[in-house]
């Protein structure tokens, strides 16, 4: 036998969580099939009109990002309600803020990173220009992150319900439209070869709120839960 | 030593039992009996922090457990009725990451032998979890108690879906447990025609009639 440390429980956690995402791939992949469906049908729909396309990319991106996420939300916390795995969460000798952060960390790895991953060949389509691909890709980056910690709070608050799905999103996406708009400002920014720093260093104040006060959120709902 | 000041729980507004002042020392064991929906399993989560009490307090030794519910936590283990195994998982990838939980690690050889215990072995532990029976499932719940360091134990109905020789294996680890002056709360409706039965344990030394 040998003693953890809370960093070690923590990295057990996230780990769990990853390979357990991996043994469902049908459900995290869901996700990630509908970004790259979504993103791909609107330049079959629309036609080759590049400037037309370069305008909307942005915003069709980060639009379906936002609701690839939200659709990959609802199960962050319920499956290990339902099995009873939450309440040895919240037994745990870790805090359940620190689980909590791991878990969404975990959620960000198997959603936001892989959508990030396919994103840049998605963004060829709408022939976005190399610098247009390089400040999208910084803003998902900083974005799905942000998107994985508010997103948290909702599903840790509809934790137990039945069609939790609907509700995370109307909660959830009025705290994401602020990330939304800088997201797709920094892009047409960078379109346009204006500078965009100012929106990166806005989300990336976000992200940094974000992260600390979600997870606090979250164990307090969590423990609500549990009552 | 584990002990409660004038607890109280209620849900919606009716109140399901008051005023309850309980001492549980090392060594001994508190046997929650009652019928259906009577409020055992709240006691239970009230007195593993997972709930709140309405009214009243949870002490560890001498200190409500709200205080410092990580010195608690550390000397704890609660199984719920819900087996917390996750159905995609192993036996042992279930059993290593519960105790990883309590800040645990054994090596496969320790869990392997945890397991032997009660009999599962071999093929069986590699399998998912959602493939084992109702009963396989609580053994592998149970195995915790093998490997576990914690003083006080809180197990919500263990004897649910064990046959004889998992019944045994049980009361043999609660009696052990027990003599170690391990502090042990549980609950169960272990019926013999049709009657109410307490364990076949030695020493039920508290019996609370909810």
């Amino acid at each position: 036998m040998q003693k953890l440390s809370t960093l070690e429980i923590l990295l057990a956690v996230f780990k769990r969580d990853i390979s357990l995402a991996l043994r469902r791939q049908s459900d995290t992949l869901g996700a990630v099939f509908f970004f790259a469906l979504v993103v791909s049908l609107f330049p079959l729909a629309i036609g080759p009109e590049t400037k037309l396309l370069q305008q909307i990319a942005p915003g069709i991106i980060w639009v379906s990002a936002l609701l690839a996420v939200m659709l990959s939300l609802s199960r962050l916390f319920n499956d290990d309600y339902q099995d009873g795995v939450l309440e040895q969460l919240a037994l745990s000798i870790c805090p359940l803020a620190l689980i909590a952060i791991a878990k969404i960390l975990a959620h960000w790895t198997y959603t936001g990173l892989i959508l990030l991953c396919i994103s840049p060949v998605l963004a060829l389509q709408f022939n976005l220009s190399a610098i247009a691909i390089e400040v999208l890709l910084i803003t998902l980056f900083i974005g799905t992150l942000i998107l994985s910690f508010i997103g948290s709070i909702g599903a840790a608050l509809t934790v137990g319900l039945k069609s939790s799905g609907a509700l995370i999103s109307l909660l959830v996406l009025p705290l994401l439209i602020p990330v939304l708009i800088l997201g797709t400002l920094a892009v047409d920014a960078a379109t346009a070869s204006l500078p965009y720093s100012v929106y990166l260093y806005i989300l990336l104040a976000l992200a940094v709120l974000a992260s600390f006060f979600a997870p606090i959120a979250c164990a307090a709902a969590l423990r609500i839960a549990l009552d | 030593m584990l002990s409660t000041h004038e607890l109280s729980c209620q849900r919606g507004r009716q109140q399901l039992w008051g005023n309850l002042n309980l001492e549980v020392a090392p060594g001994e064991l508190l046997f929650v009996k009652g019928a259906n929906g009577n409020g055992k399993t709240s006691l239970l989560k009230i007195l593993a922090g997972l709930l709140s009490p309405d009214n009243g307090q949870v002490m560890w030794q001498q200190q409500a457990i709200t205080k410092d519910p990580y010195a608690y936590r550390d000397q704890l283990l609660y199984i719920g009725h819900q087996t917390a195994l996750k159905p995609e998982m192993s036996a042992i990838e279930n059993l290593t990451f519960l105790s990883n939980l309590h800040g645990l690690r054994y090596s496969e050889t320790e869990i392997a032998k945890a397991f032997k215990q009660w009999d599962l072995q071999g093929k069986t532990l590699h399998l998912a979890s959602r493939q084992l029976s109702q009963g396989q499932k609580q053994r592998v719940a149970l195995a915790q108690l093998n490997l576990s360091q914690q003083q006080v134990w809180i197990l919500d109905e263990p004897f649910n879906s064990l046959d004889a020789t998992g019944a045994s294996t049980l009361t043999h680890l609660l009696q052990k447990h027990l003599q170690a002056k391990g502090i042990l709360v549980l609950t169960s409706h272990l019926h013999e025609r049709g009657q109410d039965m307490t364990p076949p344990l030695e020493a039920v030394e508290q019996l609370l009639i909810l």
